[in-house]
């Protein structure tokens, strides 16, 4: 009974606000990622030499260090050079650099499976890069990136645990504090693994939908 | 006599050490219908995709109208290039669009049109190449013929003064071939000026107003089909007939 | 300037002997890994299926639950429930170790069931039973076929090893925050932290690299 009034009145609450913490953590930083992702696969397959350099760098930096260590450089870090952020916000743009970098290459990997006669087809009829990139290439792409991408997106719902690290208390963060101070460890967090796998879950029965809606007849065979 | 509408001068094209192109020169009038032929490698693909740049050639101008076309002005290449339609042997239908959106993309996205206006006219042109019940079908669903006379309608819809053939059936299982030939001839009775690339020399020579025969780059003898199949000049010509003839049994 | 790169300076022998202790996170993790992936792999595509579900149900689990949520759970909730005594180092390479086994088994399931039929059916008609067929015919192909996952794999673990600096493991972050908060370098020491990693993580994948070089089967490519 003690345990019923405990869960009702400390946990619940804690791990509701917790959860909040985490959709607000979790959405603005899939979205900022993917848009991310787009411009620099785009920039890497389709940009000048300098451009596609660049943006080449910037993935292998970004996927090559790990995203405690970014995160950190944004929060602690950052102050070195008189940059204050708050821990969301340091989060956040962690979150959205370091997926975006994951996202380019999806899309760049989708970008470069297009057969080139569809470019050809689109030059032939007058169209200039740019609405070539965007009316042909780019919704071809995006189907054949959508399971990468999508596989991405439920990494970063379980990497927005991290945020704990940086101070920002979303669901993990918010468990840590209640086990902290009732020892009951094992059935806290279960419960939160109970609340993470349910997201992903969720995420992954939605964009499994997203594929489908989206699926075009004869389109899912990669042609080379 | 009019002006050509196309003139192409001295077109080269190198790929690496490879010469693939050597200063080919054509002229072209309203309502030709130029046919190239040649052994494969002889450059027939690359000088069509020269004529609309979508291959940069290393030399050689070329003109439409009496205008001269700059590869490095965009805007009036992209303009020219919807003056000039392509069909290519592998179809190049857009795999996200069905067949109506194929033909209506050119339309709304290059030229500017009203989506209503231009599904008028995309409708019109697929029933002109007798598609009109597979509208809303995906290319991955139609047949070889299909995609080709889709791919037809899609250039047609552009207006174009001038059309490129790149061995449009080449692709093709030989009972579809009918259909797509159909169609290139309507298209010729109607007056559509076309440099088309082939092996099917018996419909060729049938159309053509004038065979070109291109072997190695260079563009070695021209002229009427009678000409060229019964007395050419040249002996590269008259071998590649004579095999041609062996192969096809018609003429 | 010269004080950060002073303080990395004299950072790096600490920072390196972390890595030495990243390294064997790294590997012995992996190891764990391919050791519980491969006959997760082959229970998965061969196995009953109540076994098959089983399985399916353990990946969904360890695919499902975020790294650090499942750290907490064992270091601090089953191992004072079980009365265990495991060091953080251990139990980060134990958990670190089952996640992989479920990624690295959905690798190798990709791998066996890319094969062609035939190779199976061609053991079988050897006469060789099904055990003898999977472990010399098949599972010597998917192995190879999955050294690229493998070496993604590996960058993976080698950046997820950093968020065990949760538990207190001596890895480089942990060395390079201890460090950065005594001499207030936080910048510097995170960047060289940074750098540390890629230079392992490249490294690492060009020795896997040389691996799929040195295993490939002459001619055989799925293209």
């Amino acid at each position: 009974m003690e345990e019923w009034l405990y869960i009702q009145t400390e946990v619940y609450p804690a791990l509701l606000k917790g959860f909040w913490v985490s959709l607000q953590l979790i959405l603005p930083s899939a979205l900022c990622g993917i848009v991310i992702g787009i411009m620099v696969g785009v920039l890497r397959v389709y940009g000048s030499r300098p451009v596609t350099a660049a943006a080449n760098a910037f993935v292998a930096v970004f996927r090559g260090i790990p995203l405690v260590v970014q995160l950190f450089i944004w929060y602690f870090g950052l102050p070195y050079i008189g940059i204050y952020l708050s821990p969301f916000i340091a989060a956040v743009l962690g979150f959205s650099l370091c997926s975006g970098a994951y996202h380019s290459e999806y899309i760049r990997g989708a970008l470069l499976s297009i057969k080139r006669g569809q470019m050809l087809a689109a030059q032939s009829l007058g169209f200039t890069k740019v609405q070539m990139i965007f009316s042909i290439i780019l919704p071809q792409a995006i189907r054949r990136a959508l399971p990468g991408c999508g596989n991405e997106i439920i990494y970063l719902i379980k990497y927005s645990s991290l945020a704990y690290m940086i101070t920002c208390i979303e669901l993990t963060g918010e468990g840590k504090i209640l086990a902290s101070n009732s020892f009951k460890y094992t059935e806290i967090f279960l419960m939160i693994g109970a609340c993470y796998l349910v997201m992903t879950s969720v995420a992954a029965l939605f964009l499994g939908r997203l594929e489908e809606r989206l699926r075009l007849p004869g389109f899912e065979h990669q042609r080379i | 006599m009019a002006a050509p509408i196309l003139r192409i001068e001295n077109i080269s094209k190198r790929y690496g050490k490879k010469d693939v192109l050597k200063g080919a020169s054509l002229e072209v009038n309203k309502g030709d219908l130029k046919i190239l032929i040649g052994p494969s490698g002889a450059g027939k693909s690359t000088l069509l995709q020269c004529i609309n740049f979508l291959v940069k050639p290393d030399e050689g101008r070329v003109w439409l109208d009496e205008q001269e076309v700059h590869y490095a002005h965009k805007r009036d290449l992209y303009a020219y290039r919807q003056k000039v339609g392509m069909i290519f042997q592998d179809f190049n239908l857009f795999d996200h669009l069905n067949a109506l959106e194929n033909v209506r993309i050119g339309m709304v996205k290059v030229k500017g049109m009203a989506k209503a206006e231009a599904n008028d006219r995309a409708v019109m042109e697929l029933e002109r190449v007798g598609l009109g019940d597979h509208m809303q079908k995906y290319p991955a669903q139609l047949s070889g013929g299909q995609k080709q006379r889709v791919s037809i309608a899609r250039a047609l819809a552009m207006d174009p003064k001038v059309m490129l053939l790149d061995e449009p059936t080449s692709a093709l299982d030989p009972e579809l071939i009918g259909e797509v030939h159909a169609v290139i001839r309507d298209l010729g009775n109607n007056g559509m000026t076309m440099i088309m690339a082939t092996h099917q020399i018996g419909f060729a020579s049938s159309l053509a107003s004038e065979i070109v025969f291109m072997e190695d780059g260079r563009i070695l003898e021209r002229g009427t089909p009678d000409k060229i199949f019964n007395h050419a000049e040249n002996t590269r010509t008259r071998e590649f007939c004579s095999k041609i003839t062996e192969l096809y049994g018609e003429r | 300037m010269p004080e950060s790169l002073i303080a990395i300076g004299d950072a790096l022998p600490y920072l390196l002997r972390g890595s030495l202790v990243t390294l064997i996170v790294v590997v012995g993790a992996m190891g764990l890994g391919l050791v519980l992936g491969v006959p997760l792999a082959v229970g998965q595509v061969y196995g009953h299926p109540a076994l098959r579900r089983a399985i399916a149900v353990y990946v969904w689990f360890f695919r499902g639950i975020p790294l650090l949520v499942l750290l907490f759970l064992f270091y601090f909730g089953l191992c004072t429930a079980l009365d265990i005594n495991l060091s953080a180092f251990a139990v980060a390479i134990i958990v670190l170790g089952l996640i992989s086994s479920a990624y690295q088994s959905q690798i190798f399931r990709g791998a066996i069931l890319s094969l062609p039929e035939g190779q199976f059916k061609a053991a079988r008609a050897l006469g060789m039973s099904d055990l003898k067929a999977i472990s010399v015919i098949i599972l010597p192909q998917a192995l190879r076929l999955s050294v690229p996952g493998w070496s993604n794999e590996y960058s993976i673990l080698l950046k997820d090893s950093a968020v065990t600096y949760a538990l207190g493991v001596a890895e480089i972050m942990a060395r390079a925050h201890f460090v950065a908060t005594r001499t207030y370098q936080q910048l510097p020491l995170y960047f060289a932290a940074g750098v540390i990693f890629l230079i392992l993580t490249w490294v690492g994948t060009k020795g896997l690299r040389l691996l799929e070089e040195k295993v490939r089967i002459p001619g055989y490519y799925t293209h």
